[in-house]
């Protein structure tokens, strides 16, 4: 397993956002998905992503809705609505911009200044 | 987000909170299910899986109460969930809980009952239309500031000051109502026309008197209260414009007050309360003597206008009155304004205040008990909360849920405390203090319920707020090791503290109610100049035409009194103007002078002025120091004599010898209130008679006979062996048979008025020993229950000492001392406290010092008693432990 890092606080909403706008999924899936296209290297706290999970249904960025999981389990999903495509579409902006500022920084070479 | 989605989301919760907390219980289980399948698959065994599984997972209750909050609707939710949670903690200890409930009650029980009656009697405006804006007007009269206004005062006020809008007055006294079922004896006032509007809105039927109807000449009116109307008219609606017959004259009856009038005037200002016929004075009050005060006078200011403006006002009047007439120079009148509100609690306010102070005491009492017996069970409480805190409940939730079990346990004594209040609310009403006049008003009202409520949430934080904390503070890890063992309960160090707090606050307390108790010790030793026990005395009223002439009144007295004397059981009669400390009555006072004084020793001194009957000294039980009773010869065509006390004689002849002196006095053998001067011959020297109140000595009395100051009302006295109703019986024959119209009022023992003179004092007394038995009451419970804890809980301790060679001696000496310490703490710090506060008390103490070394020293004892009383029963537990058995249960 490549190692791991813990999210940054604040970038946990962006990711479930993220995952869900993939499609449909349910908590475990969320989890799942995110560990997928961060291909391992991000590690979400398995019980902090239901509070999160709520927070975002509360702000009406998510919509959840009663279904069956593949293992046969009543499960909750999460789908994104028209806000929460919006709210990513803004965060995703804003975190590129900042993340190209801070990788431009940080590769600046004496000679350049 | 918008609101209405977040207010529809509180509200689903809050509808749905049952589902909604399912439904994330099963959404984090299938979480950590889905989870242990995957690791199961990759290769761990089933039940290993799932242990992995949760552990990752991470504290599930703090992740669903985190769930719980983002989801909304939480704060409402989570107060109900604690609510519920407090409640089924409480129902699992029913003891503590009843005890904890009990405590409150009485503590805030004890306030409400206490601030009902301040409320009513210094915060609720008096039930007068503009009530802020009235005020009472004294005039001066020499030394006494608190005087009643001649006519012409009450005139050239009304003509000069501008900062009234109206000036009405009052002059209170009795007449006969004849013509209805039994002729009757009724207080009467007469009114200027604009007096009742100043203090109705309106009246029940009819309507006021008119300007102008209070002159001289116009035609004689009158309105009745709600109980006259109903007492005597059978609450008939057509009463308006029939006429009555009083005193003799025909009245127009005009108007009925409302139901709830009060007539509420400062004691002492002669205005009686029970006031039950209003008639104009008919007269032109400017043409009066200026020097002759009867009115009690009610000003409302104009808006804007403040008490001291009107004051200072009032004062410039009372200089450009005192330069233009000699009368006013000579009794050197000071007009004096006061709210009408402050002016009538003026007397009982220090007390009520000290009360409410004392009951405040009481409640910080309560909270400290209650306190101690949260800490006492917070041992139990630590464990579960720890347990719940291992779960991943955060430390500040807990503290909340814990503080929330003490808010619904301080509201559920606030309840109970309502019941309890309303019960010594009853009690307080039923030792019927006179002269808290107000008190007719007390009720359990809206501000009442709210104080209460107040109350209840503010000692539960404060008593819930350290046990609280201390419990959800404690090391995890310890406590959980600890379980199963009896794990200790608390801080003993802060409920220790709690002891000597609440100790301290008791000895407050005590100390003043010791000195209230020594207050009124004082009162009863006070020899009031006469003896009041078997007297009993009635009052009659001279008037209508029967009555015109001072022959007719000195006729019936001499034939009424020589009836009198021959009933059974009989030992002397008597009579007089005005009975000692009987308040019911305006006061007559005036100048006097040896005669021959020079012009500027005359006007200086005052004395009360009798009209006596013979036989007066003798029935009352006062002491004749020197000459003689007055006789029935004394009168106009003998020489006309006087009696005087001693303080008139101290203050005229200091060291001589009084009979035969001569004193210029003011009397009326012309008729009642007919006042001229004239010189008296001292026939006889009495001792002083308390005849206001009992604290204070009060002026000098003056005595005259009957003829030569006639007065259109008497109280007879009569020493008698008979009990009351067999006395009354006697009475009204003997009054019926010399005039059928003529009624008996007022009958009652002479004890009566002395005991309505020590009713305020004893009214502290004994609302001040009921707190101060509550506290002790409160402080030994907790010193009890805190002792007896912490034997239980040093049982082993204890046993092992036992076991290891410490006698029983040694143990009880042990615990003894640790619990002894805080309590003698206390009492020292609480005898500090207090003989820096009881110099504030020292207005309502009589014969005593705020500093009474008996007081404190007593109450020190009492405390030291009661704290070893309640720590010597769990000492001798502690004594009687069984070593084998202590050793072998833990």
């Amino acid at each position: 397993m490549p190692s791991q890092a813990q999210i940054l606080p604040g970038t946990l909403d962006l990711l479930i956002l993220k995952a869900v706008s993939l499609g449909p999924l349910h908590g475990y899936g969320v989890l799942l998905r995110i560990e997928q296209i961060s291909q391992g290297a991000l590690l979400v706290e398995q019980g902090a992503l239901y509070p999160a999970l709520f927070r975002l249904v509360r702000q009406g960025l998510l919509k959840a809705s009663w279904g069956t999981s593949d293992n046969n389990r009543r499960a909750k999903f999460y789908e994104l609505t028209a806000a929460g495509r919006k709210r990513l579409r803004q965060q995703a902006d804003g975190w590129n911009r900042l993340a190209a500022a801070i990788a431009s920084a940080l590769n600046t070479q004496p000679e350049e200044i | 987000m918008s609101f209405l989605s977040s207010l529809r989301s509180v509200v689903a919760r809050l509808f749905d909170r049952a589902r909604v907390e399912n439904d994330t219980d099963e959404e984090l289980r299938a979480h950590v299910l889905d989870r242990a399948e995957d690791l199961q698959r990759s290769g761990l065994p089933r039940e290993e899986a799932v242990r992995r599984a949760r552990i990752e997972f991470g504290g599930q209750e703090r992740f669903k109460e985190e769930c719980r909050e983002q989801g909304g609707g939480l704060w409402l939710e989570t107060v109900w969930t604690d609510i519920r949670f407090g409640a089924r903690m409480l129902r699992k200890s029913p003891g503590f809980t009843a005890i904890a409930i009990l405590t409150l009650a009485l503590g805030i029980g004890a306030n409400t009952a206490i601030f009902s009656v301040v409320n009513a009697v210094l915060i609720r405006p008096l039930p007068y239309p503009h009530a802020d804006r009235l005020t009472i007007i004294w005039s001066s009269w020499g030394k006494e500031t608190r005087g009643p206004a001649s006519g012409p005062e009450m005139m050239e006020l009304r003509k000069r000051c501008r900062a009234f809008e109206e000036i009405g007055g009052i002059w209170a006294t009795t007449a006969t109502i004849t013509g209805t079922a039994e002729p009757e004896q009724v207080r009467l006032a007469f009114t200027t026309a604009n007096f009742l509007p100043l203090l109705a809105k309106r009246l029940q039927l009819g309507r006021f008197f008119a300007p102008g109807e209070d002159r001289r000449g116009a035609a004689p009116l009158m309105i009745l209260t709600d109980g006259l109307w109903r007492r005597e008219f059978g609450a008939n609606p057509g009463i308006i414009g029939r006429t009555t017959r009083l005193n003799g004259n025909d009245f127009t009856i005009v108007g009925v007050l409302p139901r709830d009038f009060k007539l509420l005037f400062p004691n002492a200002s002669g205005v009686v309360a029970d006031v039950q016929v209003f008639i104009p004075f008919l007269d032109d009050l400017e043409k009066r003597n200026r020097d002759v005060g009867f009115l009690r006078l009610i000003g409302r200011l104009r808006q804007g206008i403040t008490v001291g403006q009107a004051q200072s006002e009032a004062e410039t009047i009372s200089s450009e009155l005192r330069s233009e007439a000699k009368e006013y120079a000579d009794q050197s009148l000071h007009l004096t304004v006061a709210s009408l509100q402050a002016d009538d609690v003026r007397l009982v306010r220090p007390a009520l205040l000290s009360l409410f102070a004392a009951v405040g005491l009481v409640l910080l009492v309560t909270c400290a008990n209650v306190a101690n017996l949260l800490l006492s069970r917070s041992g139990s409480r630590r464990h579960e909360t720890a347990l719940r805190a291992a779960m991943g409940a955060e430390r500040k939730r807990i503290v909340r849920q814990l503080l929330t079990e003490n808010l619904l346990l301080g509201c559920l004594g606030g309840a109970a405390a309502l019941g309890i209040g309303w019960v010594a609310l009853e009690w307080i009403l039923a030792l019927q203090p006179e002269g808290v006049s107000r008190l007719i008003a007390v009720r359990l009202d809206g501000w009442v319920l709210m104080f209460t409520l107040a109350l209840a949430i503010l000692t539960g934080m404060l008593f819930g707020l350290a046990p609280a904390l201390s419990v959800a503070r404690g090391d995890l890890v310890e406590v959980l090791k600890e379980s199963g063992k009896t794990s200790t309960g608390g801080n003993p160090r802060l409920r220790q503290l709690l002891i000597a707090g609440e100790v301290a606050l008791g000895s407050i307390l005590l100390v003043g109610t010791g000195l209230m108790i020594r207050t009124f010790a004082s009162l009863l030793r006070v020899d009031p100049g006469f003896h009041p026990e078997n007297v009993m005395t009635f009052q009659l009223a001279f008037s209508g035409s029967r009555y015109q002439t001072v022959g007719s009144i000195t006729n019936f007295l001499k034939e009424l009194r020589s009836n009198l004397a021959r009933l059974p059981g009989t030992q002397a009669v008597g009579g007089v103007s005005h009975l000692p400390l009987d308040e019911g009555k305006g006061n007559w006072y005036s100048y006097y002078w040896a005669d021959g004084a020079p012009a500027d020793q005359q006007n200086t001194i005052m004395a009360d002025h009798r009209s006596t009957l013979p036989g007066y000294f003798r029935s009352l039980g006062a002491t004749m120091l020197e000459g003689r009773e007055l006789e029935d010869t004394d009168d106009v065509a003998h020489t006309h004599v006087a009696v005087v006390d001693d303080t008139v004689a101290e203050q005229l002849w200091p060291g001589q010898h009084v009979l035969g002196k001569k004193i210029s006095v003011e009397d009326s053998p012309a008729g009642p209130f007919q006042f001229e001067r004239e010189s008296v011959v001292v026939v006889g020297l009495v001792k002083h008679i308390q005849s206001h109140t009992l604290t204070s000595k009060g002026r000098g009395q003056i005595y005259l006979p009957v003829p030569l100051a006639p007065r259109p009302v008497y109280s007879i006295l009569v020493r008698t062996t008979e009990p009351m109703e067999t006395f009354r019986a006697y009475v009204e024959q003997a009054v019926r048979r010399l005039d059928k119209d003529m009624p008996v009022s007022n009958l009652e023992p002479q004890m009566g008025y002395v005991d309505k003179a020590r009713a305020q004092t004893r009214f502290v007394t004994v609302l001040s020993a009921a707190l101060g038995a509550l506290a002790l009451l409160l402080a030994s419970i907790g010193i009890y229950g805190v002792t007896s804890y912490s034997v239980a809980e040093r049982n082993r301790e204890i046993a092992v000492r036992i076991v290891v060679g410490a006698d029983s001696t040694d143990v009880g000496k042990m615990v003894l001392r640790q619990s002894g310490t805080p309590v003698v703490l206390g009492v020292v710090a609480g005898l500090g406290l207090a003989a820096a506060l009881t110099p504030l008390l020292s207005g309502l103490l009589f014969g005593v010092q705020p500093s009474d070394p008996l007081t404190f020293v007593s109450i020190a004892l009492v405390l030291a008693a009661v704290g070893a009383a309640a720590c010597y029963l769990p000492a001798r537990r502690a004594t009687r432990v069984d070593p084998m058995i202590a050793l072998r249960c833990e």
